[in-house]
């Protein structure tokens, strides 16, 4: 595997302060994965919510899970669309260990070699603005980068 | 047959129009609907001024009463939107016919205008990724944006790729509908690909714009308006040209539909049966039709794997098998599903699954430029993320 790519101009940044997503920021700033989960009946809730309709409860928030996850699909970007995105970029929908209903997506430089089922782990990379995105590579990549 | 409460047949689309369709329409978003919806009435031979009700997409730049100042109309009774973008237009016929059996209309315009090519671009990054953040507000473009997932396209390709996973689909197969729409608009005067046959060559050798897709399986971004007027089903019989019956309309979702427009579809159980599953099962008890009574079909084409996704959603092929379905021409003007006979939006343009719904009642009437002899029911899908829509036109004889 190669580095990193430099990045040419400044990512998209999530918004970070919404009440209901919110959390899900906070704890990639902290180094952790993490979804949020019905506290009375343990239904994950992925896209994040405050409300879980399968046991009526309010009682939600996050909870840190593996920081490993499995190839779903993906999509090598030929045709660029925006200056902070050049190409070729990979985009992955990946579903996690822990919570195979639970999916989210990630950026990877290039046209990587992928498989579905392929083990990744999650790496933290933070942004200009301090944000800190989760994002995934293959397992078998030295953790030093991010 | 299950019992819906649906009234089948009690309203019809009387008249039908479109702008031309263009890469440069010179002309306002206000202007092409004007012109769309002039035609309409024209082909149904009722007055501007009649018209007491109005049906807009919610991503269209045209109100309701842009539209009737445009028109003339003298008293507006009734005005309604659905979305989101290509999942309204048969939503809005049913809106229509709502407004009409409810006694809040009589004579209901439903349009969709756009200057997609000149103007904005849904193939380019979304509005939002010019901001200093993104997403919040229930959007949760959070998630997909700052990762490089910024058109429909991409995501869209995230599921073909899955569905060469689970089922070992093909480029050969996507490029078979890229072929039949093709196919279908050199016999269309007004299909921007007209001229300009595309033989299986010249699909697999045309650039990658996002794995697994090519150029070809995208549809045409493209400026024009169309537009349908509807009205209940007696009075259409006096119409000009008569009326297309509409046997049934549909919407729905699927459980667990998740949030947002657009992206969070793939956080769903399956990203290869999209919420058009879940409308072909309300659709077909209510029209009291099944798959195999389709004569004809305008299936939503806003890339070439959305339309094989629904051929086994409204179960036209077994799940996995609607690429070889398609392969095997199944969807040509011999097959057992002709589809898409005005060239669809990947070949005729793309005005957001409304030129979908004029092409469905030339079929009817017999004047499409790549007629099925005898079409008796003509069904019409709209775009399958987040929710979705469809409608079954039937001819009144």
């Amino acid at each position: 595997m190669t580095a990193a790519r430099p990045v040419p101009a400044p990512r998209l940044a999530p918004a970070t302060s919404d009440p209901d997503t919110g959390g899900f920021f906070a704890a990639a700033a902290r180094g952790q994965v993490a979804l949020r989960y019905c506290a009375g009946c343990g239904a994950v809730l992925h896209l994040p919510r405050a409300y879980c309709w399968h046991c009526g409860g309010w009682d939600t928030g996050y909870r840190a899970v593996a920081p490993r996850a499995r190839v779903y699909s993906w999509t090598v970007v030929e045709h660029q669309v925006h200056p902070a995105y050049p190409v070729p970029y990979t985009v992955a929908l990946v579903e996690l260990a822990d919570e195979p209903a639970a999916r989210l997506v990630t950026f990877l430089p290039g046209r990587p070699a992928l498989h579905p089922g392929q083990e990744l782990r999650a790496w933290f990379e933070r942004l200009e603005n301090g944000t800190v995105l989760v994002q995934w590579r293959p397992a078998n990549t030295g953790d030093e980068a991010g | 047959m299950t019992k819906t409460g649906w009234q089948p047949g009690a309203c019809a689309i009387a008249g039908i129009g479109t702008t031309d369709f263009s890469r440069d329409s010179g002309r306002s978003d206000l202007t092409l609907a004007t012109q769309a919806v002039l035609a309409a009435l024209d082909d149904a031979g009722v007055a501007a001024a009649e018209v007491d009700g109005i049906v807009r997409c919610d991503m269209d730049l045209v109100r309701h009463n842009d539209l009737a100042e445009a028109l003339g109309i003298r008293q507006l009774s009734y005005w309604g939107e659905c979305g989101p973008g290509g999942v309204a237009p048969c939503a809005m016929v049913g809106q229509a016919v709502g407004a009409i059996l409810s006694g809040q209309a009589t004579t209901v315009v439903v349009f969709r205008a756009l200057n997609g090519r000149s103007g904005r671009r849904y193939g380019a990054a979304p509005a939002a990724a010019h901001q200093e953040t993104v997403g919040g507000n229930v959007t949760y473009d959070e998630f997909f944006l700052p990762h490089g997932l910024l058109t429909a396209g991409q995501m869209f390709a995230l599921m073909a790729q899955r569905h060469m996973i689970e089922y070992g689909s093909t480029p050969e197969q996507l490029g078979s509908i890229a072929i039949a729409c093709r196919d279908r608009a050199q016999a269309n005067p007004a299909a921007q690909m007209r001229g300009r046959p595309l033989t299986m060559d010249g699909y697999l050798s045309a650039r990658m714009i996002s794995s697994p897709l090519r150029l070809y399986d995208y549809c045409l971004e493209t400026d024009g308006a169309a537009a349908v007027v509807v009205t209940g089903a007696e009075r259409a019989r006096d119409c000009r040209n008569g009326g297309s019956l509409i046997q049934a309309v549909a919407q729905a979702s699927l459980p667990g539909t998740q949030p947002g427009t657009m992206f969070p579809a793939l956080m769903r159980d399956s990203i290869t049966s999209l919420s058009s599953r879940a409308v072909a099962d309300v659709l077909w008890a209510r029209a009291g039709l099944g798959p195999a009574d389709v004569d004809v079909a305008q299936l939503y084409d806003c890339f070439t794997i959305t339309l094989l996704l629904q051929l086994e959603d409204y179960g036209f092929a077994k799940r996995g098998e609607g690429g070889a379905f398609a392969a095997d021409d199944g969807i040509g003007l011999a097959g057992p599903l002709p589809c898409n006979t005005s060239g669809g939006h990947l070949s005729e343009g793309y005005i957001h699954g409304m030129n979908h719904v004029v092409e469905a009642v030339r079929q009817i009437r017999g004047t499409s430029t790549a007629q099925v002899p005898g079409a008796e029911v003509s069904l019409v899908t709209s775009a399958p993320p987040p929710a979705s829509s469809a409608l079954i036109l039937t001819a009144d004889r």
